[in-house]
């Protein structure tokens, strides 16, 4: 009777995971085709995976690293720059720490690897993760996307400027409210250019609204300014509600709309906030699999095709590799511990 | 007459063949889905996504729509036969639907549920049709004090929640909002209870606590009492006919909440769940006979069920129309939209009508599919009461863990279902109704951030609900009904 339950509780996972997995394979069974493994002719060939690949995406489906995880497993099949299948996972949960901590178990392992972004580094630093970056293998960095600030279209500020100087005066004269928590992304990307412009940022009231709630908060006028991402202002801009005094890029984005937005830098603010996105494999990721992947990952940022996934969804081509990824994540980190620590949240207290 | 045209484009849309045959994949999809205790819209919705991946971004979404109500319509239907709620919004509908099922009425239960989430989401599409564009200005004008004080009306349910002891049910309500702040504290970002478990850091998911407190509770309860010869009673599927009187009792709740829930749907973050709490207690307040509610009432059934699918629709409301979603579940929907490279807002009316229009007017299909799909296979679910009760004991505790698996694919989260299963027996055993925990778990975590969110915007002052009128008005109607029936039993005992 046990066993009978256990099969057809066995059966109806499988079938969910068939349902789930749109690229065949998921990847779940390790022991699968041993039989075809490469190498075995006694040459000394490069390593190339011997399996199906994992992405895993550490938030729902739908999300900006889901987004990320499918269309690069989609152009890799599609394009045939990897022939194996490519099968994307969601481990949703912790702000990511659920999904690090599935990668951090599948240490040394070639076929695994997860998308990851600034709360990787965030995450860690205010003691909400088990793991740091550290802890994994970088595979290469693949695209950026930045930070926006708007406010109503009715708003006394039209610029950032005209913001800073009341918030100079009184920095609790404003609100700020974004989607994530205090001291991960949307509240840190914020402080980081008031920082610069000279603001008493451990006195910013910034408003956390994890339900979806955000920019009705901003609408009705609860709050004065939302710090999100470039792409979820578009719609509203183009409606007239809300317009963006600034983004966090180095120069002016493209595209219809998105041109129109001013930089910080041009604003006289010297700072920029990178949302990057890249991959990273387990702990102990032997390294001619990370040469093999990376790779791979430079023939698919150069490809027309991802090149037009990229201006699908708004990204800016960001490819980085090696030592210099390496550095870039050394000085990113160190330059978000040391915000949160003069915000009094780091893990340090 | 842009919109006039738009909405003929979004007829002809839904009504092409390619239409009609995605909205009833999606609603046979999602009713499946949805009946199955512990997967809801959020799994349905989740699931499709991969599938639409290439697809043609009309038919697709239209699709995932019926997926969406498909699943809140099938969710009744674990709720009713089990006791097992696969979605928050069906939670209420367990109250007096399992109890009819009990008394051997399953089939009168299904039907009332079927023509009570039919009325409730056809109605809500004509309101949805009529009034989106205009509605979208409502949907935001619900600051944190106004959503405090919304969950904060419907606490009030508590008292209208209990049968017997009014402590023991403010006791379970008062563990209930202590389970709800487990969990990274999204105001400061500090993790609270947690206890270093990084398992915890999300907190409890609500499925984990319905299915432990209703499904695990009664099948623990069904194990003990197997020798009890009542037990036996509930195996019978009864007339699925309504007779006229039954009609007639629900006519005024399927109405009323039809409309009702529809406007709490609009509200960005309130939702089916909350509208069915709110529906069920306005219900008891204006019923004859309050008594009956929580044994097997007809009013009980039909004003949560009606309302939860009209809150569904109404949830289209904001996001469609600004882009922004209410819930998890809608969530998990904008999602969908921007895999197929479609951005809700204000503008997807005049710039694609065939996408917001053809969505609209699916719903139409939807709704008639699913009762025309739901009627006449009653007989089929209600065989699941046949299924000897050791088996069916054991596939309630497959599907509960099974629902709460699929949530995020962590063990942990079923030692905590199992953890709610013994809970919830102990609360039966020493009756400590479960109804108001589970209200206090998910109006809790709302009030509380919307409290502090409140505060942070008014630096620490109080006068922020007070000046808000929309809040003040909240709280007047909630201390109003908390105040009458104890003035109506003062002056009972006076006479």
């Amino acid at each position: 009777m046990k066993k009978f339950l256990l099969l057809l509780s066995f059966s109806f996972v499988l079938i969910l995971a068939a349902c789930g997995g749109d690229n065949g394979g998921d990847g779940g069974d390790e022991g699968g085709d041993d039989g075809e493994a490469a190498g075995e002719d006694g040459e000394e060939t490069a390593w190339e995976p011997e399996q199906s690949i994992e992405f895993v995406a550490p938030a729902g489906a739908g999300g900006g690293w889901d987004t990320t995880a499918r269309m690069t497993a989609q152009v890799f099949n599609e394009e045939g720059i990897i022939e194996e299948d490519i099968g994307v996972i969601n481990r949703e949960g912790g702000g990511g720490a659920v999904g690090w901590s599935y990668i951090a178990g599948q240490d040394g392992s070639n076929h695994h690897m997860f998308v990851g972004s600034p709360p990787l580094l965030l995450v860690p630093l205010n003691g909400q993760a088990e793991q740091t970056y550290e802890d994994f293998t970088p595979i290469a960095n693949l695209i950026a996307d930045y930070a926006a600030f708007a406010v109503r279209a009715d708003a006394e500020w039209d610029t950032m400027d005209e913001l800073f100087e009341d918030m100079r005066e009184d920095p609790s004269s404003v609100t700020v409210v974004g989607t994530s928590s205090p001291g991960s992304m949307d509240h840190i990307q914020f402080v980081q250019i008031a920082d610069a412009a000279d603001v008493d940022i451990t006195e910013i009231r910034y408003v956390s609204d994890q339900e979806g709630g955000a920019l009705t908060q901003l609408l009705n006028g609860s709050v004065d300014v939302f710090s999100t991402g470039v792409a979820e202002t578009i719609e509203q801009v183009r409606a007239g509600e809300i317009k963006v005094l600034g983004v966090t890029s180095e120069e002016r984005l493209e595209g219809e709309v998105l041109e129109d937005f001013p930089t910080m830098i041009e604003q006289g603010i010297d700072s920029t906030f990178i949302n990057w996105r890249g991959f990273f494999g387990p702990p102990n990721m032997d390294e001619e699999a990370v040469t093999y992947y990376q790779e791979k990952f430079r023939e698919l940022s150069d490809s027309e095709a991802f090149g037009e996934i990229r201006d699908q969804y708004g990204w800016n081509e960001m490819y980085m590799e090696g030592e210099e990824y390496q550095n870039f994540l050394e000085e990113q980190n160190s330059e978000m511990e040391a915000l949160l620590n003069e915000l009094g949240l780091g893990e340090g207290e | 007459m842009g919109s006039i045209e738009g909405i003929i484009t979004g007829f002809q849309t839904a009504f092409s063949l390619q239409g009609i045959l995605f909205v009833s994949i999606g609603v046979l999809v999602g009713t499946i889905i949805g009946m199955l205790p512990g997967l809801g819209p959020i799994t349905a919705i989740a699931v499709m996504i991969p599938v639409t991946f290439g697809m043609d971004p009309s038919s697709a979404l239209i699709m995932m729509a019926g997926v969406y109500y498909g699943a809140v319509f099938g969710g009744s239907t674990s709720s009713i036969l089990l006791n097992a709620p696969g979605i928050s919004g069906t939670v209420a509908t367990a109250f007096d639907g399992y109890p009819m099922a009990q008394r051997g009425e399953a089939g009168k239960a299904l039907a009332i549920a079927a023509i009570a989430s039919f009325v409730g989401g056809t109605v809500s599409v004509f309101l949805l049709m009529a009034l989106a564009p205009a509605l979208s200005s409502v949907a935001v004008s619900f600051g944190p004090p106004a959503y405090f004080a919304l969950m904060f009306m419907g606490l009030t349910a508590i008292s209208s929640l209990s049968e017997g002891s009014t402590l023991k049910a403010l006791i379970s309500a008062v563990v209930g909002f202590m389970v709800a702040t487990i969990g990274i504290d999204g105001q400061s970002g500090t993790p609270r209870f947690t206890f270093g478990n990084s398992n915890l850091m999300e907190g409890l998911d609500f499925l984990v606590i319905a299915l432990g407190l209703f499904a695990l509770a009664e099948v623990t309860t069904l194990i003990i009492n197997r020798k009890d010869s009542s037990m036996s009673k509930n195996k019978e599927l009864g007339s699925l006919r309504l007779s006229k009187n039954d009609l007639n009792e629900m006519k005024g709740p399927v109405t009323r909440q039809s409309f009702l829930g529809f406007i709490i749907g609009v509200l960005p973050g309130a939702g089916a769940t909350i509208a069915s709490f709110i529906s069920y207690i306005m219900e008891k307040r204006l019923a004859k006979n309050p008594e009956e509610f929580g044994k097997g009432s007809i009013k009980g059934l039909a004003a949560p069920e009606s309302s939860n699918n009209a809150a569904t629709s109404g949830a289209f409301v904001p996001l469609l129309s600004l882009g922004i979603p209410g819930s998890g579940t809608t969530a998990v929907m904008l999602g969908a939209f921007l895999v197929l490279g479609i951005q809700p807002g204000p503008l997807l009316m005049t710039d694609r009508p065939e996408i917001f229009w053809g969505i609209i007017a699916s719903m139409y299909i939807g709704n008639i599919f699913l009762l025309i799909l739901n009627l006449p296979l009653i007989p089929y679910f209600a065989k699941i009461l046949q299924i000897p009760r050791p088996l069916l004991i054991s596939l309630v505790i497959m599907f509960s863990m099974i629902g709460v698996y699929s949530i995020s694919f962590n063990t942990f989260d079923l030692y905590m279902l199992l953890l709610f299963g013994v809970v919830g027996f102990l609360m039966r055993l020493f009756a400590f109704p479960a109804p108001p925990f589970i209200l206090a778990f998910i109006l809790g975590g709302m009030m509380e951030q919307s409290f502090r969110q409140s505060l942070t915007i008014s630096n620490g002052d109080l006068m922020i609900f007070i000046n808000d009128p929309i809040a003040l008005s909240l709280i007047i109607v909630a201390l109003l009904t908390f105040v009458f029936p104890i003035i109506k039993q003062i002056r009972a005992k006076k006479r």
